[in-house]
This record gives C-alpha cells, sequence and structure tokens, in this order.
C-alpha cells in the first residue's frame, strides 16, 4: 500500500512567523506603558450619547422598579407577594442567593488565579473584583427586603437590646450576616488595595473633579519600593485569606437550608454544592461581563482578548462537570434514601406543574455548556460565550428556584402542599436589583480603570520568548 | 551638617540594567542605601536592582487584628450567654461546634481590615527616605532619588547622564495627596 508522503517543511513556521502569532497573546504583545495608560484613561472619559441614555434608563429603572416598588412592599406590607404558606421563602431568598453566588467570582478569578500564578487574569482581574463588590451590593439588599419590616433591621447586629438580649450566635442567619458583612468589606478592599497604583496614574493625569477625587483616594502613592513592598505583601495577605472567606459565605447561605428539617435541604452536601454552583455562576457573568466591555468601553479590544475569553471558558466547562457531578451526587443519594416524602419531592420537580424549570435547569447548566464549550473555536467567540454565560446564570437562578420554593410547596404535610407563584412586586424588585447592578457597573467603567495597567505592564515585562532549536517558546519568568 | 540637595535620575522604562548600575554607581561615591530610594510605575524587585530588602509592619498589624477579632468573638460565643443565660431545656448554654463559625468570620474581619489599616497608616506616614515625584513616574518610568552633597554634583551628573539618566533637581511631593 502506497502512503503519501508529504514534507513537513511547507507547514513549518519560521521562528519569526511564529513570533508574530504569538502576539495574539496579550503578554507578548508589549507597548510602552504610556500607551496603555492613555488608552484606559480614553476608556474612562469616552462618553456616547447611548451611554448616557443607558444611564438614564436604568435610572429611572432603579428608582420604579427597586426603590418605588420596595418603598410600596414596606407601606403596604410583605403581604402584597406571592409568599404565603407553605412558601415564605420565594423570590427574595432566590436572588439573594443567586447575587451571593455572583459575587464568588471576583474572588475566585482574582485571589486563587493570583495564588496560583496565572497569567491570563491580568488584565480582568478587577472587572472580576468590581462584579463581587457590586454583585454583594446588590444581593444585600435582599434579607432587609425580605425582612419587611426593614427598620428593624438592627436587631440582627451583635448588641444587647433594651431587655439585654443578645442576638442568637448559634442561628445560621446570624452567621450570614456576618459572613456578609466580612466579604463585602473584605472584597470591596481587595478591590481597592490594588487601584492604588492605577488611582496615582488617573491622578496624574486628570484635572477638576476627577483628580481631586483620584488623589483622595491614591493616597499620596509614589511608587517607591516600601509601597510596593506593601502592597504585595497586603495583596498576598488579601488573596490567601479572602479565598476561605469566599467559601465561607456560600456554605452559610447553603446552611441556611440546610441546617433545617426540611426535606430536600438536609443535605451535608449542600455547602460544597453551592459554592460550586456560585463559582459556575460568577465565573460565567465576568465572561458575559468582559464580552459587553469588550464590544462597548473604548481601546477594550486591546486587553480583553479571545484567549482571555478561552480560558475562561474552559474554566466554566470544568466547574459546570463539578456542578454536575454535586447535583447527581445529591439527587442520588436522597433518592436512593427512599423517605416518601424527598421522593415524592424529586417527582414532583421532575413531573410536576413547574418542571419546565428543573430541565432547563440541567438543560442550561449542563447540555449547552458541555456540547459547546469543549470547541475551541466556540470558545473563542465573544458572541456565543455571552449566549452560554447567560444561559448557564438564567440555569443557575432556575436552581435556586427549585431549591426554594419548589421544594418548600411539597414537605410532609400532603394537605399544606401549595404552588408559589411571584407576583408583580417580587418580579420588579428582582429586574430592579439587576439593573442596580449594570447602573453601578456602567458608572463605574467611567470612574475607575477598569483595567490594571500596571498588572498587564507586570506580566508583559515577565513574558519572553525564547528560540529553542528550530522554532520559538514563549516564556514567563517570575519578577517578585 | 553639610548641606545636601534632593535629586531624581529619570531612566527610561526599559533601563532597569542602567538604573542597577546607576544605583551601584551612587553606592561607590559614598551615598548609603538609607539615602537612596528607587521610584516607579511597575513594581521591580529588591533583588533586581541591588537594593536592600524593604520592611514592613503590614503583616504584623494583621495578626493582631485577627487576634483582637478572636478575642472578640470569644465575648460573643461564650461572653454573651453569660451576660444573659437563657437556659434552654437540653441544650448546652455555650456549644463549641457553632462558635467555629464566629470564631472563623470575625478573625477574618480582624485580619483584613487591620492589614487595610495597616497599609493605610504606613502610607500615610511621613517617610525619612529622599522625597520627590514625577507624574513620568506612572508612565513606566524609573526614578533614582537622593540626597547628595553640592560637591558631587559634577561627578553624579557625569554618571548618571552617561547611564541615560535625565537629572531633576528640587523635585516634591506636594499635592500627591490631601496633606
Amino acid at each position: 500500500m502506497a502512503a503519501e508522503v508529504k514534507p513537513i517543511a511547507n507547514t513549518l513556521h519560521t521562528p519569526s512567523e511564529e513570533h508574530e502569532e504569538l502576539r495574539e497573546q496579550l503578554m507578548f504583545d508589549p507597548r510602552p506603558r504610556e500607551e496603555l495608560n492613555r488608552m484606559v484613561l480614553d476608556s474612562m472619559t469616552h462618553t456616547t450619547p447611548r451611554y448616557w441614555t443607558a444611564v438614564g434608563v436604568l435610572t429611572v429603572l432603579v428608582l420604579t422598579l427597586l426603590l418605588g416598588m420596595w418603598g410600596y412592599l414596606i407601606f403596604t406590607g410583605i403581604g402584597i407577594s406571592g409568599e404565603r404558606r407553605p412558601n415564605y421563602w420565594g423570590i427574595f431568598i432566590v436572588t439573594f442567593v443567586f447575587w451571593i453566588g455572583i459575587s464568588h467570582a471576583g474572588t475566585f478569578v482574582s485571589a486563587i488565579l493570583r495564588v496560583f500564578k496565572a497569567e491570563f487574569r491580568r488584565p480582568f482581574t478587577r472587572a472580576a473584583e468590581l462584579m463581587t463588590t457590586f454583585g454583594l451590593a446588590a444581593g444585600a439588599l435582599w434579607p432587609l427586603i425580605h425582612l419587611g419590616r426593614v427598620w428593624v433591621f438592627y436587631w440582627m447586629i451583635p448588641y444587647p437590646n433594651a431587655r439585654w438580649l443578645w442576638p442568637n450566635f448559634r442561628s445560621p442567619l446570624v452567621w450570614d450576616l456576618l459572613a456578609i458583612t466580612t466579604y463585602l468589606l473584605s472584597s470591596t478592599i481587595y478591590l481597592f488595595l490594588p487601584l492604588l497604583p492605577d488611582l496615582a496614574m488617573a491622578r496624574d493625569r486628570t484635572t477638576g473633579w476627577r483628580h481631586a477625587i483620584y488623589r483622595a483616594l491614591a493616597l499620596g502613592w509614589r511608587g517607591t519600593e516600601a509601597e510596593w513592598a506593601r502592597l504585595r505583601k497586603a495583596i498576598s495577605i488579601f488573596a490567601f485569606a479572602i479565598i476561605p472567606v469566599m467559601f465561607s459565605v456560600h456554605t452559610i447561605v447553603s446552611w441556611d437550608f440546610a441546617m433545617g428539617m426540611v426535606g430536600g435541604w438536609n443535605s451535608t452536601i449542600f455547602g460544597p454544592y453551592f459554592i460550586i454552583g456560585a463559582i459556575l455562576s460568577g465565573v460565567s457573568a465576568v465572561i458575559t461581563i468582559l464580552v459587553v466591555l469588550r464590544a462597548t468601553l473604548k481601546n477594550m479590544t486591546y486587553f480583553i482578548r479571545p484567549e482571555h475569553i478561552d480560558a475562561l471558558g474552559k474554566l466554566v466547562l470544568v466547574f459546570s462537570m463539578a456542578w454536575a457531578y454535586f447535583f447527581f451526587n445529591d439527587y442520588l443519594v436522597q433518592w436512593y434514601g427512599g423517605h416518601d416524602v424527598v421522593r415524592a419531592l424529586l417527582s414532583f420537580h421532575a413531573s410536576g406543574p413547574d418542571a419546565w424549570i428543573w430541565y432547563c435547569m440541567l438543560l442550561f447548566n449542563i447540555v449547552i455548556p458541555w456540547l459547546t464549550l469543549w470547541n475551541k473555536k466556540l470558545r473563542r467567540t465573544p458572541w456565543v460565550m455571552l449566549v452560554v454565560t447567560l444561559l448557564i446564570n438564567v440555569g443557575m437562578y432556575f436552581e435556586r428556584y427549585t431549591i426554594i420554593p419548589l421544594t418548600l410547596g411539597h414537605q410532609r404535610m400532603p394537605f399544606d402542599w401549595g404552588e408559589y407563584s411571584p407576583r408583580f412586586p417580587e418580579i420588579s424588585l428582582a429586574l430592579g436589583s439587576l439593573c442596580l447592578f449594570m447602573l453601578l457597573y456602567l458608572l463605574a467603567s467611567r470612574l475607575i480603570p477598569m483595567v490594571p495597567v500596571w498588572e498587564v505592564r507586570e506580566g508583559q515585562e515577565a513574558h519572553l520568548v525564547r528560540k529553542v532549536g528550530k522554532t520559538v517558546v514563549p516564556t514567563v519568568s517570575e519578577l517578585d | 551638617m553639610a548641606r545636601r540637595i534632593i535629586h531624581l535620575a529619570l531612566f527610561k522604562e526599559d533601563q532597569v540594567d542602567e538604573t542597577a548600575e546607576a544605583l551601584e554607581a551612587l553606592r561607590g561615591m559614598g551615598i548609603v542605601d538609607r539615602d537612596i530610594s528607587v521610584i516607579s510605575g511597575t513594581p521591580f524587585s529588591e533583588k533586581m536592582l541591588g537594593r536592600p530588602m524593604t520592611w514592613t509592619r503590614v503583616p504584623i498589624i494583621a495578626i493582631a487584628g485577627a487576634v483582637v477579632g478572636f478575642l472578640v468573638a470569644a465575648f460573643l460565643n461564650f461572653g454573651t450567654p453569660l451576660l444573659y443565660p437563657i437556659r434552654v431545656g437540653g441544650m448546652a448554654l455555650q456549644t463549641i461546634p457553632t462558635s467555629f463559625v464566629i470564631f472563623f468570620e470575625l478573625t477574618m474581619l480582624g485580619l483584613l481590615i487591620s492589614t487595610f489599616i495597616g497599609v493605610f497608616v504606613e502610607s500615610i506616614s511621613p517617610s525619612y527616605g529622599p522625597a520627590g515625584y514625577d507624574p513620568r513616574i506612572s508612565d513606566g518610568q524609573i526614578g533614582v532619588l537622593f540626597w547628595a552633597p553640592p560637591e558631587l554634583d559634577p561627578k553624579l551628573h557625569e554618571t548618571l547622564t552617561g547611564l541615560g539618566a535625565e537629572i531633576i533637581h528640587g523635585t516634591e511631593t506636594k499635592k500627591l495627596w490631601l496633606f
């Protein structure tokens, strides 16, 4: 049998061609720091009528859908929501868990990838950290909304009331307050610390009110050796310490459910199951935001490249698989246990009137990511990733909806079963919190440098191309 | 005491080697390390520039904050039930397993907040090295700030400009922060 042999020389690239190909990667396409500064400042100061229209529309929506409706809810009472026996937890808690989940991305992308020195993280850590802060801000509203009588919120703060009664520190709800407060404060500081050199850069190049803000926030940063050493040390402490805090937050959120003797909730695996779900939705949301930033913010095509969306897409695929594993583990053990209540509940999820939510959850969180994200070409196509990641977050919202109202409605007493139908106030508030998140992000994109310029430049200085034999290979050296 | 003048030698972004050589030359002229400070828009390690290790109190302040957080947690976990005991049949007044969550959260909160306080306090504290700044630093240029007696001026200029530096006298740090 004759074999067709082709000379391989024709397919080999010259070192210079290979070097040129490497320039597709941000780290191998360096530009002078001055130019990088100018590009980032341009993106902050360049606004179009479309931007201001978006800000105006979102402001109106936040004022009406969120604040107006919340005021109406406080004035009339929580009875106008769809929450009634047996479903006392509905959209309010679903949306709370959703936002807390979204907030996990910043820490994951920034802290974990920083600890493991994943170089692709450099241009988008800030976008992810901002997501954490604003996601937590949107999420922290929900326990207050759910309280109904929001003015008694301070009862959860650890100090004694008039009868010298302290909050119950054994309650997961008080743990929630402490964990979310810790996470919100620490993630805000973790956003601020790496911003210092970039705020100083903005201070040096702006005038007027912008200059006054950056001057105050930059804390007199000059870039001395002592300042860099201090910053490195502080970022290092934060990167290591904030990871267990992140794990604790969603574990405690899961304990709000798992500590109760409610069929379908009382599970030992809920902690890690919730964490994996949170990271899946959070990393997906980072991709969504990066695609939008890339398309709408000036000069972002230089900083946010297909390689970044590709790398994050791989992470989403891995976390989708991990989520599937935890879901199946939780499902199989509960099903195998054979408790009538739980079996009836699982059947209800898969064949009840709201079964479409359960199937959509599986479709969006498992089937669609697995069918698409294995493919490098699709992972590097921004609009495909936008659709896939939006669907994953819809799927994750459905997951929380399945866990909360669809489970609460079918408990041990069949005479007490009930359907949950969210009413307009709940839907309005949920959409309002989404608008709040988008509005905060839009405003922040014009106020703070969205790309950590010094980190990008540091990475570019650490990356070199080395010739090995007849080819060139990328190398990275440790500068710290 | 002889009058000393602050000099700022600015090197281009890609002149890290020249900066390290300049630092060596300054030491050769009798200028000690504590009278020299390097400022840059991108971090360079002390080893790269042949500089002594810098020391920061941030880790110590962070640990102190963690200890304070732990003590507050101990008070909330075990002190508050004693202040107003509510005895519930069959349940212990003070429990170890549930206390772990409060201990963990408040210890971490203390650690992280005090880390920031450490950075903040050290940032606004007066520094004892030569002070000076130029906005070109945040454009990537590397600045070597140093005090030198006037008699060294000609030699300094010759050496540093020979290495490609631009020399600036009388730099100031005014208007960089609120005070």
